[in-house]
């Protein structure tokens, strides 16, 4: 029988460059096709199953949506840049909206802040959902990742009741919102749905966030402390993990934010499980946020300004101007900055996403030392979205 | 008006300009100021701003102004103890040899990143910055070629990219139908 080495031999003899067994350590291709990297690719230096040296590879999903958006009219723009973060994509478009209603001057309707603030936390509570499903699934327990994908299919339903779409909602748009809310029907389902998700979180608890062997596969892994996360331009959830109270919400208040009452959590750990933890305490919060809202209830009123502006859309002009504005994501500050020369389209749009500063300089630095079985993990305890790295 | 509504605002700016006399700065509105610094200054403003406790690099955005003749670079900062979105604006020139500048990596770490990201959009070379390879942008695209720049035309670029050879004329350099 021929060994193995012989075969590897005889194949380099060839032509064939298989596995440099001279050398102590191999080059691993991780992603983009890797179902734990979703469509992120990662180049690993390995030794053995340790990751010696870790370089990001993005733009793999580049679709050129800034240069795009300066092709096309203001209100088109927010049927593109949703696309920017798929599990979240109100935020792109609030962010956008915030922008150039800043850049008008426009005062955004009661009602219209009240209807994109309970959108905003819908968002939330979904895409934390669905992440809990993408870091059960790389634990092993698929259970509590079909759960959660089931119980977003609740706020999936609502939201389609809402804009008519399920993912890509093209709901928010300068100036206000595109439709009013379906009516009291839709209030009291939506009441109903934060009330099912709440008493589910136990569940979740049990089978993965108080879960043994889920705290040895988190605990001690992607340590950042601080100082590290600062100078690396770390938000969100990832930097409340290292101890900073960071919440964009809280900083830089927006919408009906000021009004409501909500805490931050903060962890001092900052591995793997802390991150894990603090989105799980951001889930309960968040649907304490929506009761709120809901007890709250809309105000009467226009649901978008109302302006001659907006009967012609497509030669719909914005004054000169710039302005920056950023909410708080799931992934941490989303921002957009907006520039227009006077005319019927952006001049430039930039889109500040968490996780280009996430899912390169800090993956390949938690990265170095981890174990081959850890790399996912680590990957979905920084919630990167890879078509935020890409834009 | 706005010196009685955005106080704080204005004593932060107050402070900052009395330790960088090369600077112009103002409040935008709140929690909002803007300084305007010239080029070669750029490592010692965000040296000060990161004294200042402005922790937070957002951001490096380019805006290319063409019949200036200049790309606008605006690094934006925020401030985790202040609670303030800073831009720093800065002005280059637009041309290729002399679109450069000094990189601020040492400072904040994740500049690397931003401007890997500007060299690759719009060619602006940071020197002492060694990454400078394009990681965006696919392998296959011209040498040279810098997408978010205003004379870049996205329209011909694409027809050539996926050339419908049959319909293009070579002699008139453009698409026929």
């Amino acid at each position: 029988m021929v060994s193995q080495n012989e075969l590897i031999r005889e194949a380099r003899e060839n032509g064939m460059d298989l596995l440099p067994i001279d050398k102590d350590t191999y080059e691993l291709f991780f992603g983009p096709q890797h179902m734990a990297t979703e469509n992120f690719s990662i180049i690993l230096k390995m030794d053995g199953h340790r990751v010696v040296k870790a370089i990001a590879n993005p733009g793999f999903l580049h679709r050129g949506f800034e240069k795009l958006a300066e092709y096309r009219p203001w209100h088109t723009n927010i049927a593109l840049l949703l696309r920017i973060c798929v599990p979240e994509p109100d935020v792109p478009e609030a962010i956008y909206s915030m922008a150039v209603d800043e850049i008008i001057g426009w005062e955004v309707p009661e009602r219209a802040q009240w209807i994109r603030t309970t959108v905003l936390e819908m968002a939330r509570v979904s895409a934390y959902l669905f992440w809990i499903m993408g870091l059960s699934f790389k634990l092993g327990v698929y259970t509590a990742g079909q759960w959660a994908a089931a119980y977003r299919e609740r706020l999936m339903a609502l939201f389609e009741q809402l804009t008519g779409a399920r993912v890509y909602h093209i709901y928010t748009i300068p100036g206000g919102v595109r439709r009013d809310i379906p009516g009291d029907k839709w209030l009291r389902q939506l009441k109903d749905t934060v009330e099912y998700i709440r008493s589910k979180l136990s569940d979740f608890d049990n089978l993965v966030f108080e879960n043994y062997v889920a705290h040895r596969r988190l605990e001690g892994i992607g340590v950042m402390d601080k100082k590290f996360a600062l100078a690396e331009g770390v938000t969100g959830p990832n930097l409340r993990a290292t101890g900073v109270p960071y919440d964009v919400r809280r900083a830089d208040p927006y919408l009906l934010y000021p009004e409501l009452d909500f805490e931050v959590p903060v962890l001092k750990e900052g591995d793997a499980l802390a991150r894990a933890l603090i989105r799980r305490f951001e889930l309960e919060q968040d649907l304490y946020i929506l009761d709120q809202l809901l007890e709250m209830g809309p105000p009467s009123g226009p649901y978008k300004v109302e302006d001659p502006k907006l009967k012609n859309l497509p030669r719909f002009k914005v004054p000169a101007g710039d302005a920056f504005a950023h909410v708080e994501s799931t992934k941490g500050d989303f921002g957009a900055y907006v520039v227009s020369d006077g005319k019927h389209k952006p001049y430039r749009v930039q889109i500040r996403g968490p996780s280009i500063a996430h899912g390169v300089r800090v993956l390949e630095q938690l990265l170095v030392g981890a174990r081959i079985a850890d790399v996912p993990v680590i990957l979905m305890s920084l919630d990167n979205c890879p078509p935020d790295i890409d834009r | 008006m706005g010196e009685v509504k955005w106080e704080r605002e204005q004593m932060l700016v107050d402070k900052i300009l009395e330790k960088a006399p090369y600077a112009e700065g103002k409040v935008r509105r709140e929690r909002r100021i803007e300084f305007s610094i010239p080029a070669d200054r750029i490592r010692d403003f965000l040296m000060l701003l990161r004294d200042n406790d402005f922790e937070l690099m957002l951001q490096i955005t380019t805006v290319d102004w063409p019949n200036d003749g200049e790309l606008e670079l605006i690094y934006q900062m925020w401030s985790v103890t202040h609670r303030t979105h800073a831009m720093v604006r800065t002005r280059i020139p637009r041309d290729l040899d002399k679109a450069r500048m000094p990189t601020v990596k040492d400072i904040y770490p994740v500049a690397e990143t931003y401007e890997r990201d500007a060299h690759d959009f719009f060619g602006v070379y940071f020197e002492g910055n060694e990454k400078m390879e394009m990681p965006w942008i696919l392998d296959d695209t011209e040498q040279g070629l810098f997408p978010h720049r205003k004379d870049f035309d996205m329209l011909t670029y694409v027809k050539k990219k996926y050339k419908l050879l049959d319909r293009f004329d070579e002699d008139k350099d453009n698409y026929v139908i």
